[in-house]
């Protein structure tokens, strides 16, 4: 035995006197600042995607339903309830929460003699800790998915302003990879899509750089993926998760990039066969995407269909309303043929109610569905809009289309601040180009710039185009010489657009005049439908909603043989007409069944 | 850059030039001035330790941990040494086939690396033959799936199938809910 073992006990006297070590009561003991505690959740800022969920490598969380917070679009209304029974406090559901809503508190104790206390929704069964404001967040700037958008190629201003090749390149596959990682297959986006494309699965599609099964699954819910590939107006972009802290997934190119991709023979295995014939036959008056939807589904059912067309070729709003920079024909009639080989039957140059009346339709055919766009373009009716130099933005666009020479003036403006005032702005401004060298285009928008209806895009698009934008200003009356020739579009600035029961009713600053100088103007305020092909006799029998064809959920109007669907009865949206095909599709084939 | 900076980064190139006249270097990578991590074969991994700690005062072996590179195929180990007198860190990266996933041990050189390596073989299947207790179960008592810290381990199958869930628990898929609450006639 040492020296050493024989004082050691002696020394420890020398501690009898010292504050002692030990904690007096533990269960009292705060924990570390960023200590990773009961979780917290900020239910107005949650917007229920499941992400917490999908990631919790325990199955800890649950989503369930909250009394008093609705269902809307981009909000699921359903909220995280964790059990932690499974919890292991990983933090990967606050890590990889996409509104930062969900965190943890540094409160770690908490007794309680009922084992299902410890299952709850945090941030609506109150808790002790909820104001806790140390605890676990997500580091600044960390995060699992990145926030910014996988680069998108694109034709230079200078490069695309010379002529209509599409601007935009779509993604490689190195981009969209990159871009479908973003996706955390939420499905918010969904219910909010008009024809709930099963958006979050064709991204995976991308993921597996599987284009057959990506394509297939474009076609369960829409036969024009490749046109909405590129001019979809994309609202299922603005209930998106990701777009809370950083860019929407870019889904539109995506589904895009899906079409660019499959092969001839993946879309006709996607398209499928048409079932043995019925022996009952539909008219479908009107072949642009509500029609042509329309004309799928059906043929797909066995019932004989038959589109009349007024124009030259089909495509409808799509082909005579959307510039080819933006939607190239190619890509239009490929989308088009594979509706075609189902076996519906086009006729083209048929103009209803001149080459064949609505009456006789109705005779020879089982159902009727009418899905005839909106082709005739609103007036200003300010005082000289009548002038020959004022013109709608839809004519011309059509007769662009077609190919006819129009009249290109030096000098343009165009009144409206919609896609489709940027539309003619922009291919105004191209034939400018091509003809003079140079662009002189004016867009004046009632809008502010904060309340612009076109796309950002379209916006950002026209300013490096090098269109001038004035926003907020009213048009007043077109000024004229005193040989009656024009001399320009005369606005006052915009005071506020709505009175204060909501309803349209523009107040002006008159002492904030401005004439601008044109050779043309151009009206892009709006469209209608041309109804006139209904005759006299159906235009009375019809019911009709402020000014459009009254038609249910279901697209049937008060005739029981007529089916109304896309731009006329819901406004412009491609996307939306499709849904509408579908939906008049589905009602006509219940009637036929039952019929 | 200060002075004491300055003298950092001539000590750590001093080490890196001596250690590369023993040894080749893969990949550079330095994340502070008195921090790099620098990639060698396997086979080059005893002799560069034993060089760090010997002649370049690395005396202690601060981690040996790995990183999964499923895709690839391959384990990184990666060995942090650390120089007390110096405040310096240095680590010392290699990279093993997946499918054979065995290193040679480096227990005769730092009693603690059993211990890692023990950890290693439980938790990644990489083995160290000779190191003691290697074979030993360490916190995964019964153990029989595959080693968990491996990617292709689906720790969710794993909870769902091992553990049963308190009764009354269900969860609404948020993609499913939200077409039946705002389409609720299917539309």
């Amino acid at each position: 035995m040492s020296l050493r073992d024989i004082l050691s006990p002696l020394t420890a006297w020398k501690n009898l006197l010292r504050e002692p070590g030990t904690i007096k009561d533990p269960l009292n003991r705060e924990a570390a600042d960023r200590y990773r505690g009961f979780h917290k959740n900020d239910a107005a800022l949650c917007i229920g995607c499941g992400t917490c969920e999908a990631i919790c490598q325990n199955a800890a969380i649950d989503m369930v339903a909250v009394d008093g917070i609705e269902t809307v679009s981009g909000n699921s209304g359903l909220r995280p309830r964790i059990d932690y029974g499974r919890c292991c406090w990983c933090a990967l559901c606050v890590d990889v929460c996409m509104t930062s809503s969900l965190t943890m508190s540094n409160h770690y104790t908490w007794v309680e003699s009922d084992p299902d206390a410890y299952r709850f929704i945090p941030g609506v069964d109150k808790k002790a800790w909820d104001s806790c404001e140390k605890g676990y967040t997500r580091a600044e700037g960390h995060r699992l998915t990145p926030t910014k958008r996988a680069h998108m190629g694109e034709m230079e201003p200078e490069q695309r302003i010379g002529g209509f090749a599409e601007i935009v390149n779509g993604y490689s596959v190195e981009e969209a990879l990159a871009e479908a990682d973003r996706c955390v297959s939420c499905g918010l986006c969904i219910a909010t899509c008009p024809a709930h494309m099963s958006i979050p699965r064709y991204i995976e599609a991308v993921r597996d750089g599987d284009y057959t099964r990506g394509v297939s699954l474009l076609y369960e819910t829409n036969p024009f993926s490749q046109v909405c590939g590129r001019v979809c107006t994309h609202k299922c972009e603005d209930a998106c998760a990701s777009a809370h802290e950083g860019e929407a997934i870019a889904i539109r190119w995506l589904k895009r990039h899906i079409t660019d991709n499959a092969t001839a023979a993946d879309f006709q295995q996607a398209a499928g066969t048409a079932a043995p014939a019925t022996g009952k036959r539909v008219a479908i008056i009107g072949a642009g995407p509500a029609g042509l939807t329309t004309a799928f589904d059906l043929a797909k059912m066995g019932h004989a269909v038959e589109i009349f067309e007024a124009r030259p070729h089909a495509g409808g709003m799509f082909r005579y309303g959307i510039p080819e920079y933006r939607l190239p024909y190619d890509v239009m009639d490929r989308d088009i043929q594979v509706i075609l080989d189902m076996g519906a039957q086009l006729h083209c140059n048929t103009r209803v109610g001149e080459s064949i009346t609505m009456e006789q339709l109705r005779e020879q055919f089982d159902a009727v569905a009418l899905c005839i766009g909106l082709h005739l373009g609103r007036g200003t009716r300010i005082p000289g809009s009548e002038h020959p130099a004022v013109t709608k933005a839809v004519d011309l666009l059509r007769d662009i289309t077609e190919g006819k020479e129009v009249v290109v003036p030096e000098k343009l403006v165009v009144i409206g601040g919609g896609n489709v005032a940027m539309d003619i702005a922009r291919s105004m401004g191209r034939l400018q180009t091509q003809r003079y060298g140079k662009l002189d285009v004016t867009v004046t928008a009632l809008e502010d710039r904060a309340h612009f209806l076109a796309d950002p895009d379209e916006i950002r698009e026209c300013g490096e185009e090098g269109i001038a934008i004035y926003d907020a200003r009213g048009p007043r009356e077109i000024v004229l010489d005193d040989n009656g020739g024009l001399v320009g579009l005369k606005t006052f600035k915009v005071l506020s657009i709505f009175d204060k029961d909501g309803r349209f009713a523009p107040s002006y600053d008159e002492s904030d005049a401005r004439i601008h100088h044109a050779d043309m103007v151009v009206e892009a305020i709006g469209q209608m439908s041309d109804v006139s092909l209904l005759g006299e006799a159906l235009t009375e029998a019809l019911e009709w909603n402020r000014g459009r064809i009254k038609a249910d959920a279901d697209g049937c109007t008060s005739e029981p043989w007529l089916w109304a669907a896309g731009d006329c009865v819901h406004g412009p949206d491609v996307i939306h007409a499709v849904a509408d095909g579908h939906r008049v599709a589905a009602s006509v084939d219940a009637y036929l069944k039952g019929a | 850059m200060g002075h004491a900076g300055l003298q950092l980064v001539m000590a750590m190139d001093a080490i890196l030039k001596n250690l590369s006249a023993r040894c080749a270097l893969g990949e550079l990578d330095k994340r502070r001035a008195d921090l790099w991590f620098v990639t060698v074969d396997p086979a080059h991994v005893r002799p560069a330790l034993a060089h760090l700690r010997d002649n370049e005062g690395f005396t202690h072996l601060v981690l040996l941990t790995a990183v999964d590179w499923m895709e690839e195929g391959r384990f990184q180990l990666t060995y942090l040494l650390h120089n007390r007198a110096a405040a310096l860190d240095v680590g010392l990266r290699c990279f093993i086939d997946r499918e054979t996933a065995t290193m040679e041990s480096i227990h005769d050189m730092w009693a603690t690396a059993a211990t890692y390596q023990r950890e290693l073989k439980e938790m990644f299947g990489i083995d160290f033959p000779g190191s003691p207790g290697v074979d030993d179960e360490f916190i995964l008592e019964g153990w029989a799936e595959i080693p968990p810290y491996r990617r292709d381990f689906d720790t969710l199958a794993y909870a769902e199938a091992t553990y049963t869930n308190r009764p009354g628990r269900a969860s609404e898929d948020p993609e499913e809910y939200m077409q039946r609450k705002l389409y609720p006639e299917g539309a």
